[in-house]
């Protein structure tokens, strides 16, 4: 079985970057300031286009995807520009209500907060390495 | 009795993780042979990632620290006229999903505040139960939790000690300082039931099991600082059902309670003997929060009763608690806050003029009016410090422990406080 993988090793990498479907969620696109992007690393057939899917997903109320694996959301620290961006544009909510959302169950033990990432980098580097993850990225980032 | 049911529920808590690591292994086992089909099948593995236990497990905490200052009474230990460092507040908390619909949460709580817990202050479970997932559909979810629960009433009981997840250092009246331990947490069990729909999320908890014992509680019903025997928690239940618009812009909340606690007499003569406690509060709470302005405002209005009594006659007083608040971002990581809060014991005697007579105690003592003003600065996301001013006009609030002369209780009083905090 090992083996069976290692041998693979390099059909693997290839097919997980072209698993990083990226969505089009409601992108307000403006040349002059930087676009933030919804990222998904997931076999299960979703489409993240409603403004409420993706509010599930990031006040972890949704908790799994539709095949049963368990959603694993990246975020960037609530004083995060692109995380700010993200919140506004993709959620239609302030950062501050995803904050009091994750505080009740993080503090309750009614459930787990996402997981903070520190940069754009790290936040790439986890997406493609975590399967069944979600996040968000800068868009030029994305494209390089 | 108490050590009894903290036995029951450490050992509900390991019986279950025993039962939870067993039907891993089995899923496990179960796993990995459809996904040696799937290759066989498709040629290779798209899936090689095999699901830590780590990866389920998460490690959160929070520390803060307040100083007081105040004149005319004490709070948090000795701030009259003086500096008193007496509230501090460290939580750890583990939690594990085990399983897509079993999970496991535990929370330990350091607390020192004032002579409520003596100057060495109390550690204590503040929660710890297995949350057990029945339906889990994308927009319904419904699950049992059984262990201790905390108790989801008005907008800030249960995370009342977690100094982030609040507006100010001192809560609202609603949220009686006396009666924090009592309504903390639920020893029992819990029916939770959540409904996404297009119009907004809706949330209904069902807590049912017994509460905890409170001496500042025991002390405020006898008025006798010498009582000698403490409270015993009855079978009670608390329930909430919870409406949040736009993600939480509009919040609406109706909570209900249905407390009852008997009293464990001290020696043969002592006149509580058989004294029963039921009380049985609703609070309407309801909350605007907008980018940079937010306004909350709840109500409570408290129906108690106090019977039995060998040496008095039985009483039914009427609490009512209100607060209206506004909240205005000055940055996005500043924010002020301004608060008036009302308090009275017992709405048929709303100046204290019978309580007086009954008790000889001041009549100020049956009702609070408070203004606040603060300020909270979120350093970082880990980092918060912020300070706060109060004018108060009555005492019902003040802790019996902290001012135990309570002939010398001052009617209008100010207290100066600051707190740091940190949490990860």
């Amino acid at each position: 079985m090992r083996q069976y993988f290692m041998g693979k090793g390099r059909v693997l990498k290839i097919y997980k970057v072209c698993r990083l479907i990226i969505v089009h969620a409601l992108l307000i696109y403006t040349p002059c300031s930087l676009a933030v992007e919804v990222i998904t690393h997931t076999d299960a057939s979703v489409s993240l286009t409603q403004v409420k899917d993706l509010r599930a997903i990031f006040s972890m109320r949704l908790r799994y995807w539709p095949d049963g694996s368990k959603i694993r959301v990246f975020v960037l620290p609530d004083n995060n520009a692109l995380h700010k961006k993200f919140v506004k544009e993709k959620l239609h909510m302030f950062p501050h209500q995803l904050r009091r959302t994750w505080d009740r169950m993080t503090y309750t033990g009614t459930g787990q907060p996402p997981v903070t990432v520190n940069s754009n980098a790290e936040m790439l580097e986890k997406i493609q390495n975590t399967p069944n993850a979600i996040g968000y990225i800068e868009i030029n980032e994305a494209n390089k | 009795m108490k050590l009894c049911r903290l036995k029951i529920i450490l050992y509900c808590l390991s019986l279950f993780s025993y039962i939870a690591g067993a039907a891993e292994h089995i899923l496990d086992a179960v796993q990995s042979d459809a996904t040696s089909a799937d290759i066989s099948q498709q040629g290779f593995d798209w899936t090689p990632y095999q699901k830590a236990w780590h990866d389920d497990v998460q490690l959160h905490g929070f520390l803060s620290q307040g100083l007081f200052n105040s004149s005319g009474n004490n709070v948090f230990g000795n701030s009259k006229n003086s500096v008193s460092a007496g509230l501090t507040e460290v939580g750890l908390n583990i939690s594990y999903q085990a399983l897509n619909n079993l999970s496991f949460a535990l929370q330990g709580l350091y607390r020192r505040a004032g002579e409520s817990t003596g100057s060495a202050g109390e550690v204590s479970l503040d929660f710890g139960f297995v949350d057990l997932t029945l339906i889990d559909l994308s927009a319904i979810r419904i699950g049992v939790r059984g262990g201790r629960i905390k108790n989801s009433w008005g907008l800030y009981n249960e995370t009342r000690d977690v100094s982030f997840t609040h507006p100010t250092i001192f809560l609202p009246l609603i949220y009686f300082e006396r009666s924090r331990s009592m309504m903390l947490a639920m020893d029992g069990g819990q029916v939770y039931a959540d409904y996404n729909s297009a119009i907004g999320d809706f949330s209904f908890k069902f807590n049912y099991g017994f509460m905890n014992d409170n001496k500042e509680l025991l002390l405020s019903i006898t008025a006798n600082p010498n009582v000698g025997g403490h409270l015993d928690p009855e079978k009670s239940f608390m329930t909430q059902l919870r409406y949040d618009i736009d993600g939480g812009k509009y919040i609406f909340a109706l909570s209900y309670a249905d407390i009852n606690m008997g009293y464990v007499a001290y020696g043969a003569f002592d006149p509580y003997a058989g004294m029963q406690t039921h009380i049985y509060p609703i609070v309407v709470s309801a909350q605007y929060n907008g980018e940079s302005f937010n306004l909350t405002g709840e109500y409570s209005y408290q129906w108690n009763e106090f019977s039995n009594f060998s040496n008095r006659a039985d009483a039914r007083p009427i609490s009512e608690h209100w607060y209206i608040q506004a909240g205005y971002r000055l940055l996005d990581n500043v924010e002020f806050t301004v608060r008036y809060d009302a308090s009275v014991q017992d709405i048929s005697d709303r100046k204290g003029e019978l309580f007086q007579q009954l008790t000889g105690l001041p009549s100020h003592l049956a009702y609070t009016k408070d203004w606040v003003v603060g300020l909270r600065w979120d350093i970082t996301p880990a980092w918060m410090v912020r300070t706060e001013y109060h004018w108060i006009h009555g005492a019902s609030m003040v802790s019996a422990l902290d001012n135990p002369d309570a002939m010398n209780i001052a009617k209008d009083w100010n207290i100066y406080a600051l707190q740091v905090s940190f949490r990860f």
